[in-house]
């Protein structure tokens, strides 16, 4: 399993009473892709944040890529966040004032990964696939056109070869024609390498790329909040 | 890349972080500047005079009596009987002695009436002689050695003719116009009120004051080679300055004169009465310092607010970094970095405006103030300054630094 959900209660400590998610039972297999949809304020946050470990369960088992989130520190969570997970978000995906190559190799400083000079020549060949001219690799990625910012947003998700990829609203800023290509290249993507993808997003008319859909509001019981 | 991912992070703010290196710039400019002249005048001030064992004149407080006979400041009590000097200056243990005669003055400078032993044995500094830029020292009558600043500011050369004035007063009605003086030597610097001083002989200044007594009296007036003719020995001096045979004999030779019977006599240590004058300074210094240590935490406290503001718009980066794996540690150093490394070029180029500005007006202070005011800033005391502000940097960057990691902590 990708994922395994079991009988998690989450609430922030100011207010205990008052459950964000309850979430009985959900999971995710390996190599499997899901569309999870739901609106605003419906828990969507909160579970992205559980799963990549920067929020912990108050009770329950969140199990990722077989290892249970709630019994690592917190630096085992960064470090198991670094090296296994990809995530790609609506919108601040890169550090704006880094040029593309940088972003890619900050995300790689994080894991234990390859070393230097391979990781060089990995990040061009990355950006190269993603079609970012070779003129742009080194300008600040504020430069770059949304569209390019979003398919180095995928090399720097990719970088570390993620076993997960979470997706956030990642096409919401998108026109068009640049969500057709970013979809297409994303599921060519996690096919390719077999990554199991949470995608989350409020357009259902991104549900056509995925087998599986599930509605937020049916996995999480606490329902509203967030 | 920590390193890189700070310095672009400083690059990309950077219209408030120009002006934090703005404000912090100045308070360390202010700061090194204070303690650099702050040392280079106790240096100087300390340096004023040495080798000189013991400074006597009529019985007054050690302060007064160094006042006025080093740094010409102030007024003495009252004089010293010549026969008086005579009789100190042929004791046994006594192997120099150097009269001065005050009282006199050239264009807002002090006239001393000395003897050429002053050229001779007079020291300063680490006991250096004293060394002529020109010519040499008097040998008639009217012959003047002019201090460094002297001839500088009022542009005399050797040969010039200069009158004295009856007084201390920048502008004298009562001039000694009768028997102008001719310039025959001009010292080298010496950073000391020496600088400023117009040395004639002691013979020079009777001759002087017997003329213009005459005038006084209608007595009528002498020639120039009347005067010379005069053997002319002065009734009274000011004080004297004595070198002893040796250092051991310097605390009898105190308590006598001080227990002269003839008349009442101070002798005084000049280097502890040189020490004592710069405590009375400690206040000045200290208030000096305070005020430039609270520049310092004025700036500091700005920088701290700049990236307090910055933690706060930053905060999409900063869960941008903690997605991919930065833990909140890292984030706390990178703010620490950032903020070491404002402070770096804050200390860089506030020492390096310290440095330019001291190069430019170094001539200009030792010219018009008789401040020698050397460019070495990095002394050991600004060294340590320089590594306090880098600590006081990190203290102040540890608040916007901690509340990053307090929000991070806190699952933002």
């Amino acid at each position: 399993m990708a994922i395994q959900l079991k009988d998690v209660h989450f609430a922030y400590p100011e207010t205990p009473d008052n459950d964000i998610l309850h979430i009985a039972n959900w999971s995710l297999s390996t190599g499997e892709q899901v569309f999870v949809h739901g609106p605003s304020g419906g828990g969507k946050s909160t579970l992205l944040n559980l799963l990549s470990g920067m929020l912990t369960a108050t009770s329950g088992e969140v199990n990722v890529l077989g290892e249970r989130l709630e019994t690592m520190g917190a630096r085992q969570r960064d470090r198991f966040r670094a090296n296994h997970i990809g995530y790609i978000f609506q919108q601040f995906n890169l550090i704006p004032y880094i040029d593309a190559i940088d972003n890619i190799q900050l995300a790689h400083q994080f894991a234990n990964k390859n070393p230097q000079p391979v990781l060089i020549d990995e990040i061009k060949s990355l950006l190269s696939t993603f079609h970012i001219p070779q003129a742009d690799w080194h300008n600040p990625v504020a430069k770059l056109s949304i569209g390019q910012q979003q398919r180095i947003a995928i090399a720097r998700a990719l970088i570390n070869r993620p076993q997960l990829l979470i997706a956030d609203e990642p096409t919401s800023s998108l026109d068009q024609k640049n969500r057709d290509n970013f979809m297409s290249t994303l599921m060519s993507l996690v096919s390719e390498h077999g990554i199991s993808l949470l995608f989350v997003s409020h357009d259902m008319s991104l549900a056509s790329y995925f087998d599986r859909i599930d509605a937020l509001s049916e996995i999480n019981a606490a329902g509203e909040g967030s | 890349m920590f390193a890189r991912l700070a310095s672009k992070s400083l690059l990309n703010r950077k219209g408030s972080v120009v002006l934090t290196v703005m404000a912090m710039t100045v308070s360390i400019f202010v700061l090194l500047g204070v303690e650099h002249i702050r040392a280079q005048s106790k240096q100087s001030f300390n340096s004023t005079v040495s080798g000189v064992d013991l400074i006597v004149g009529a019985r007054t407080g050690s302060l007064n009596l160094l006042l006025y006979s080093v740094f010409r400041l102030g007024s003495p009590t009252n004089n010293i009987d010549w026969e008086t000097y005579q009789q100190i200056s042929t004791k046994a243990k006594v192997a120099w002695s150097i009269p001065i005669s005050l009282g006199d003055s050239h264009k807002g400078f002090r006239v001393m009436g000395t003897t050429t032993d002053y050229f001779k044995y007079f020291s300063y500094g680490k006991k250096r002689h004293l060394e002529f830029s020109s010519g040499q020292p008097f040998a008639e009558l009217f012959d003047v050695v002019l201090g460094a600043q002297v001839a500088t500011k009022l542009g005399y050369s050797l040969g010039d003719k200069v009158i004295l004035a009856h007084g201390l007063g920048t502008t004298s009605f009562k001039l000694h116009d009768k028997s102008p003086f001719n310039v025959v030597g001009i010292l080298a610097a010496t950073g000391t009120p020496i600088d400023q001083t117009v040395h004639v002989s002691l013979q020079g200044i009777e001759a002087i004051h017997l003329d213009w007594q005459a005038i006084k009296t209608q007595a009528g007036t002498l020639t120039s080679a009347q005067l010379q003719a005069l053997e002319l020995e002065p009734k009274n001096i000011t004080a004297l300055m004595l070198g002893l045979s040796s250092r051991m004999a310097t605390f009898g030779v105190q308590r006598d004169i001080n227990n002269y019977r003839k008349e009442p006599l101070s002798a005084i240590l000049p280097g502890v009465a040189l020490s004592e004058l710069w405590q009375m300074m400690g206040l000045l210094e200290n208030t000096l310092r305070l005020i430039s240590g609270l520049i310092l935490i004025s700036a500091l406290l700005g920088l701290s607010a700049m990236m307090l503001a910055s933690i706060k718009e930053r905060e999409q980066e900063i869960h941008l970094l903690r997605v991919i794996g930065a833990p909140p540690f890292y984030l706390f150093l990178l703010i620490e970095l950032e903020a070491l490394l404002i402070s770096f070029i804050s200390m860089f180029a506030g020492t390096a405006t310290l440095y330019l500005c001291l190069l430019a007006t170094q001539d200009a202070l030792s010219t018009n103030f008789g401040l020698h005011i050397g460019l070495n800033i990095l002394s050991f005391n600004n060294i340590l300054f320089l590594l306090l502000v880098a600590g006081a940097t990190m203290v102040a960057a540890a608040i916007p630094s901690m509340t990053a990691y307090r929000g991070i902590n806190r699952g933002q």
